[in-house]
């Protein structure tokens, strides 16, 4: 994505341009919040503003410039992030072999599931 | 603080092994989830107050969870090219995958927390993670089996999908990242480029619907 040179935010230092973006992407974080809330939409809220975002990014309303480096930054870490939440098995270290069965539950909806979108996908694909 | 720098460091040392080793195992987030639970485990630490201790680094996820957009965004051309296929592949693959993981635990009686919380295993972690308030999963288990449904896929995914005769990239991505989100992206990124973007659109497709799935059909 080209940045108009003209652009105020160019002239932004980079560091102040990824406050800008973080500021933008939890304010949409907050928005998606405020709207689940408001409608009692049973929905995380991050997931709405996500959607507000995509929308907002098609609209022109947002500019990529302003959020991408905040965007790219926390999506290039984004496995460091949940790593406080996955480090929770130590309290099921004691399902033992049950994991086993968890494992072959997954398997079967991944190739079930790769596997038909895979096939749908090949049929519809456009040359 | 001491814990925020540990798993800081354990995920540095993660990403270091999967320079060295290119495997789907040597992934930053399994490894540094095995080094801080080693820690954890012996220092007699409970989870709870390793838990509250790294707490800033968990609020990090609203905004990434609102950044996944980004890349869904930048790939807008080829989805509006190539919508046929990335769409209802897509979303045809998640559903099947979603159903096979709500439908599959039930048969085979397994425990209230194991069913709810691989329901979600489709979906990304952190939109797993935030999707286990309404799915009453506990939300540790619903993050980590998607972790492990991403590793399993990227493990098994692409020899499984050239048997049975999937060849195209961009049915090999979106099929990847449909039900094997980002871990499974990252080893669609290494069949090339359409792979890769096709698997990131798939993994943005599959949060939505797996969002839309939980509000709508519990």
């Amino acid at each position: 994505m080209t940045t108009p040179p003209k652009s105020v935010t160019r002239q932004l230092p980079q560091p102040v341009r990824f406050v800008l973006g973080m500021g933008i992407l939890v304010g949409f974080a907050a928005l998606g919040t405020g709207l689940t809330t408001l409608l009692h939409l049973p929905m995380p809220g991050p997931v709405v503003g996500m959607l507000l975002m995509w929308a907002a990014l098609s609209a022109g309303l947002v500019r990529l410039h302003w959020i991408e480096d905040a965007a790219d930054g926390l999506l290039g870490i984004l496995g460091l992030l949940f790593v406080p939440a996955t480090v929770g098995v130590i309290d099921y270290l004691s399902a033992g072999a049950t994991w086993g069965l968890w494992l072959l539950v997954m398997l079967a909806g991944l190739l079930l599931g790769a596997g038909a979108a895979g096939l749908i996908a090949s049929r519809l694909v456009r040359e | 603080m001491t814990w925020i720098a540990l798993t800081l460091l354990a995920f540095v040392m993660g990403t270091l092994l999967g320079l060295r080793v290119s495997s789907p195992l040597s992934n930053p987030t399994l490894v540094a989830t095995v080094l801080v639970a080693a820690a954890l485990l012996l220092s007699h630490t409970p989870y709870e107050a390793y838990r509250l201790n790294v707490q800033p680094l968990s609020a990090l996820l609203t905004p990434a969870v609102v950044a996944l957009a980004v890349p869904m965004y930048r790939l807008r051309a080829l989805l509006a090219r190539q919508w046929r296929a990335l769409v209802f592949g897509g979303l045809g693959g998640t559903l099947l995958g979603v159903s096979a993981d709500t439908l599959l635990p039930q048969l085979l009686l397994l425990s209230t927390e194991a069913q709810r919380s691989l329901k979600t295993a489709p979906a990304t972690s952190p939109v797993a993670l935030q999707l286990a308030q309404f799915t009453h999963a506990p939300p540790v288990l619903a993050a980590t089996l998607a972790v492990l449904s991403g590793l399993l896929g990227a493990l098994v995914l692409p020899s499984f999908l050239t048997l049975i005769g999937v060849r195209h990239p961009l049915a090999r991505g979106i099929a990847i990242g449909s039900v094997a989100h980002g871990v499974g992206t990252a080893r669609a990124r290494e069949e090339g480029d359409l792979t890769g973007a096709a698997s990131s659109i798939g993994m943005g497709l599959a949060a939505v619907l797996v969002t839309f799935i939980v509000a709508f059909l519990g």
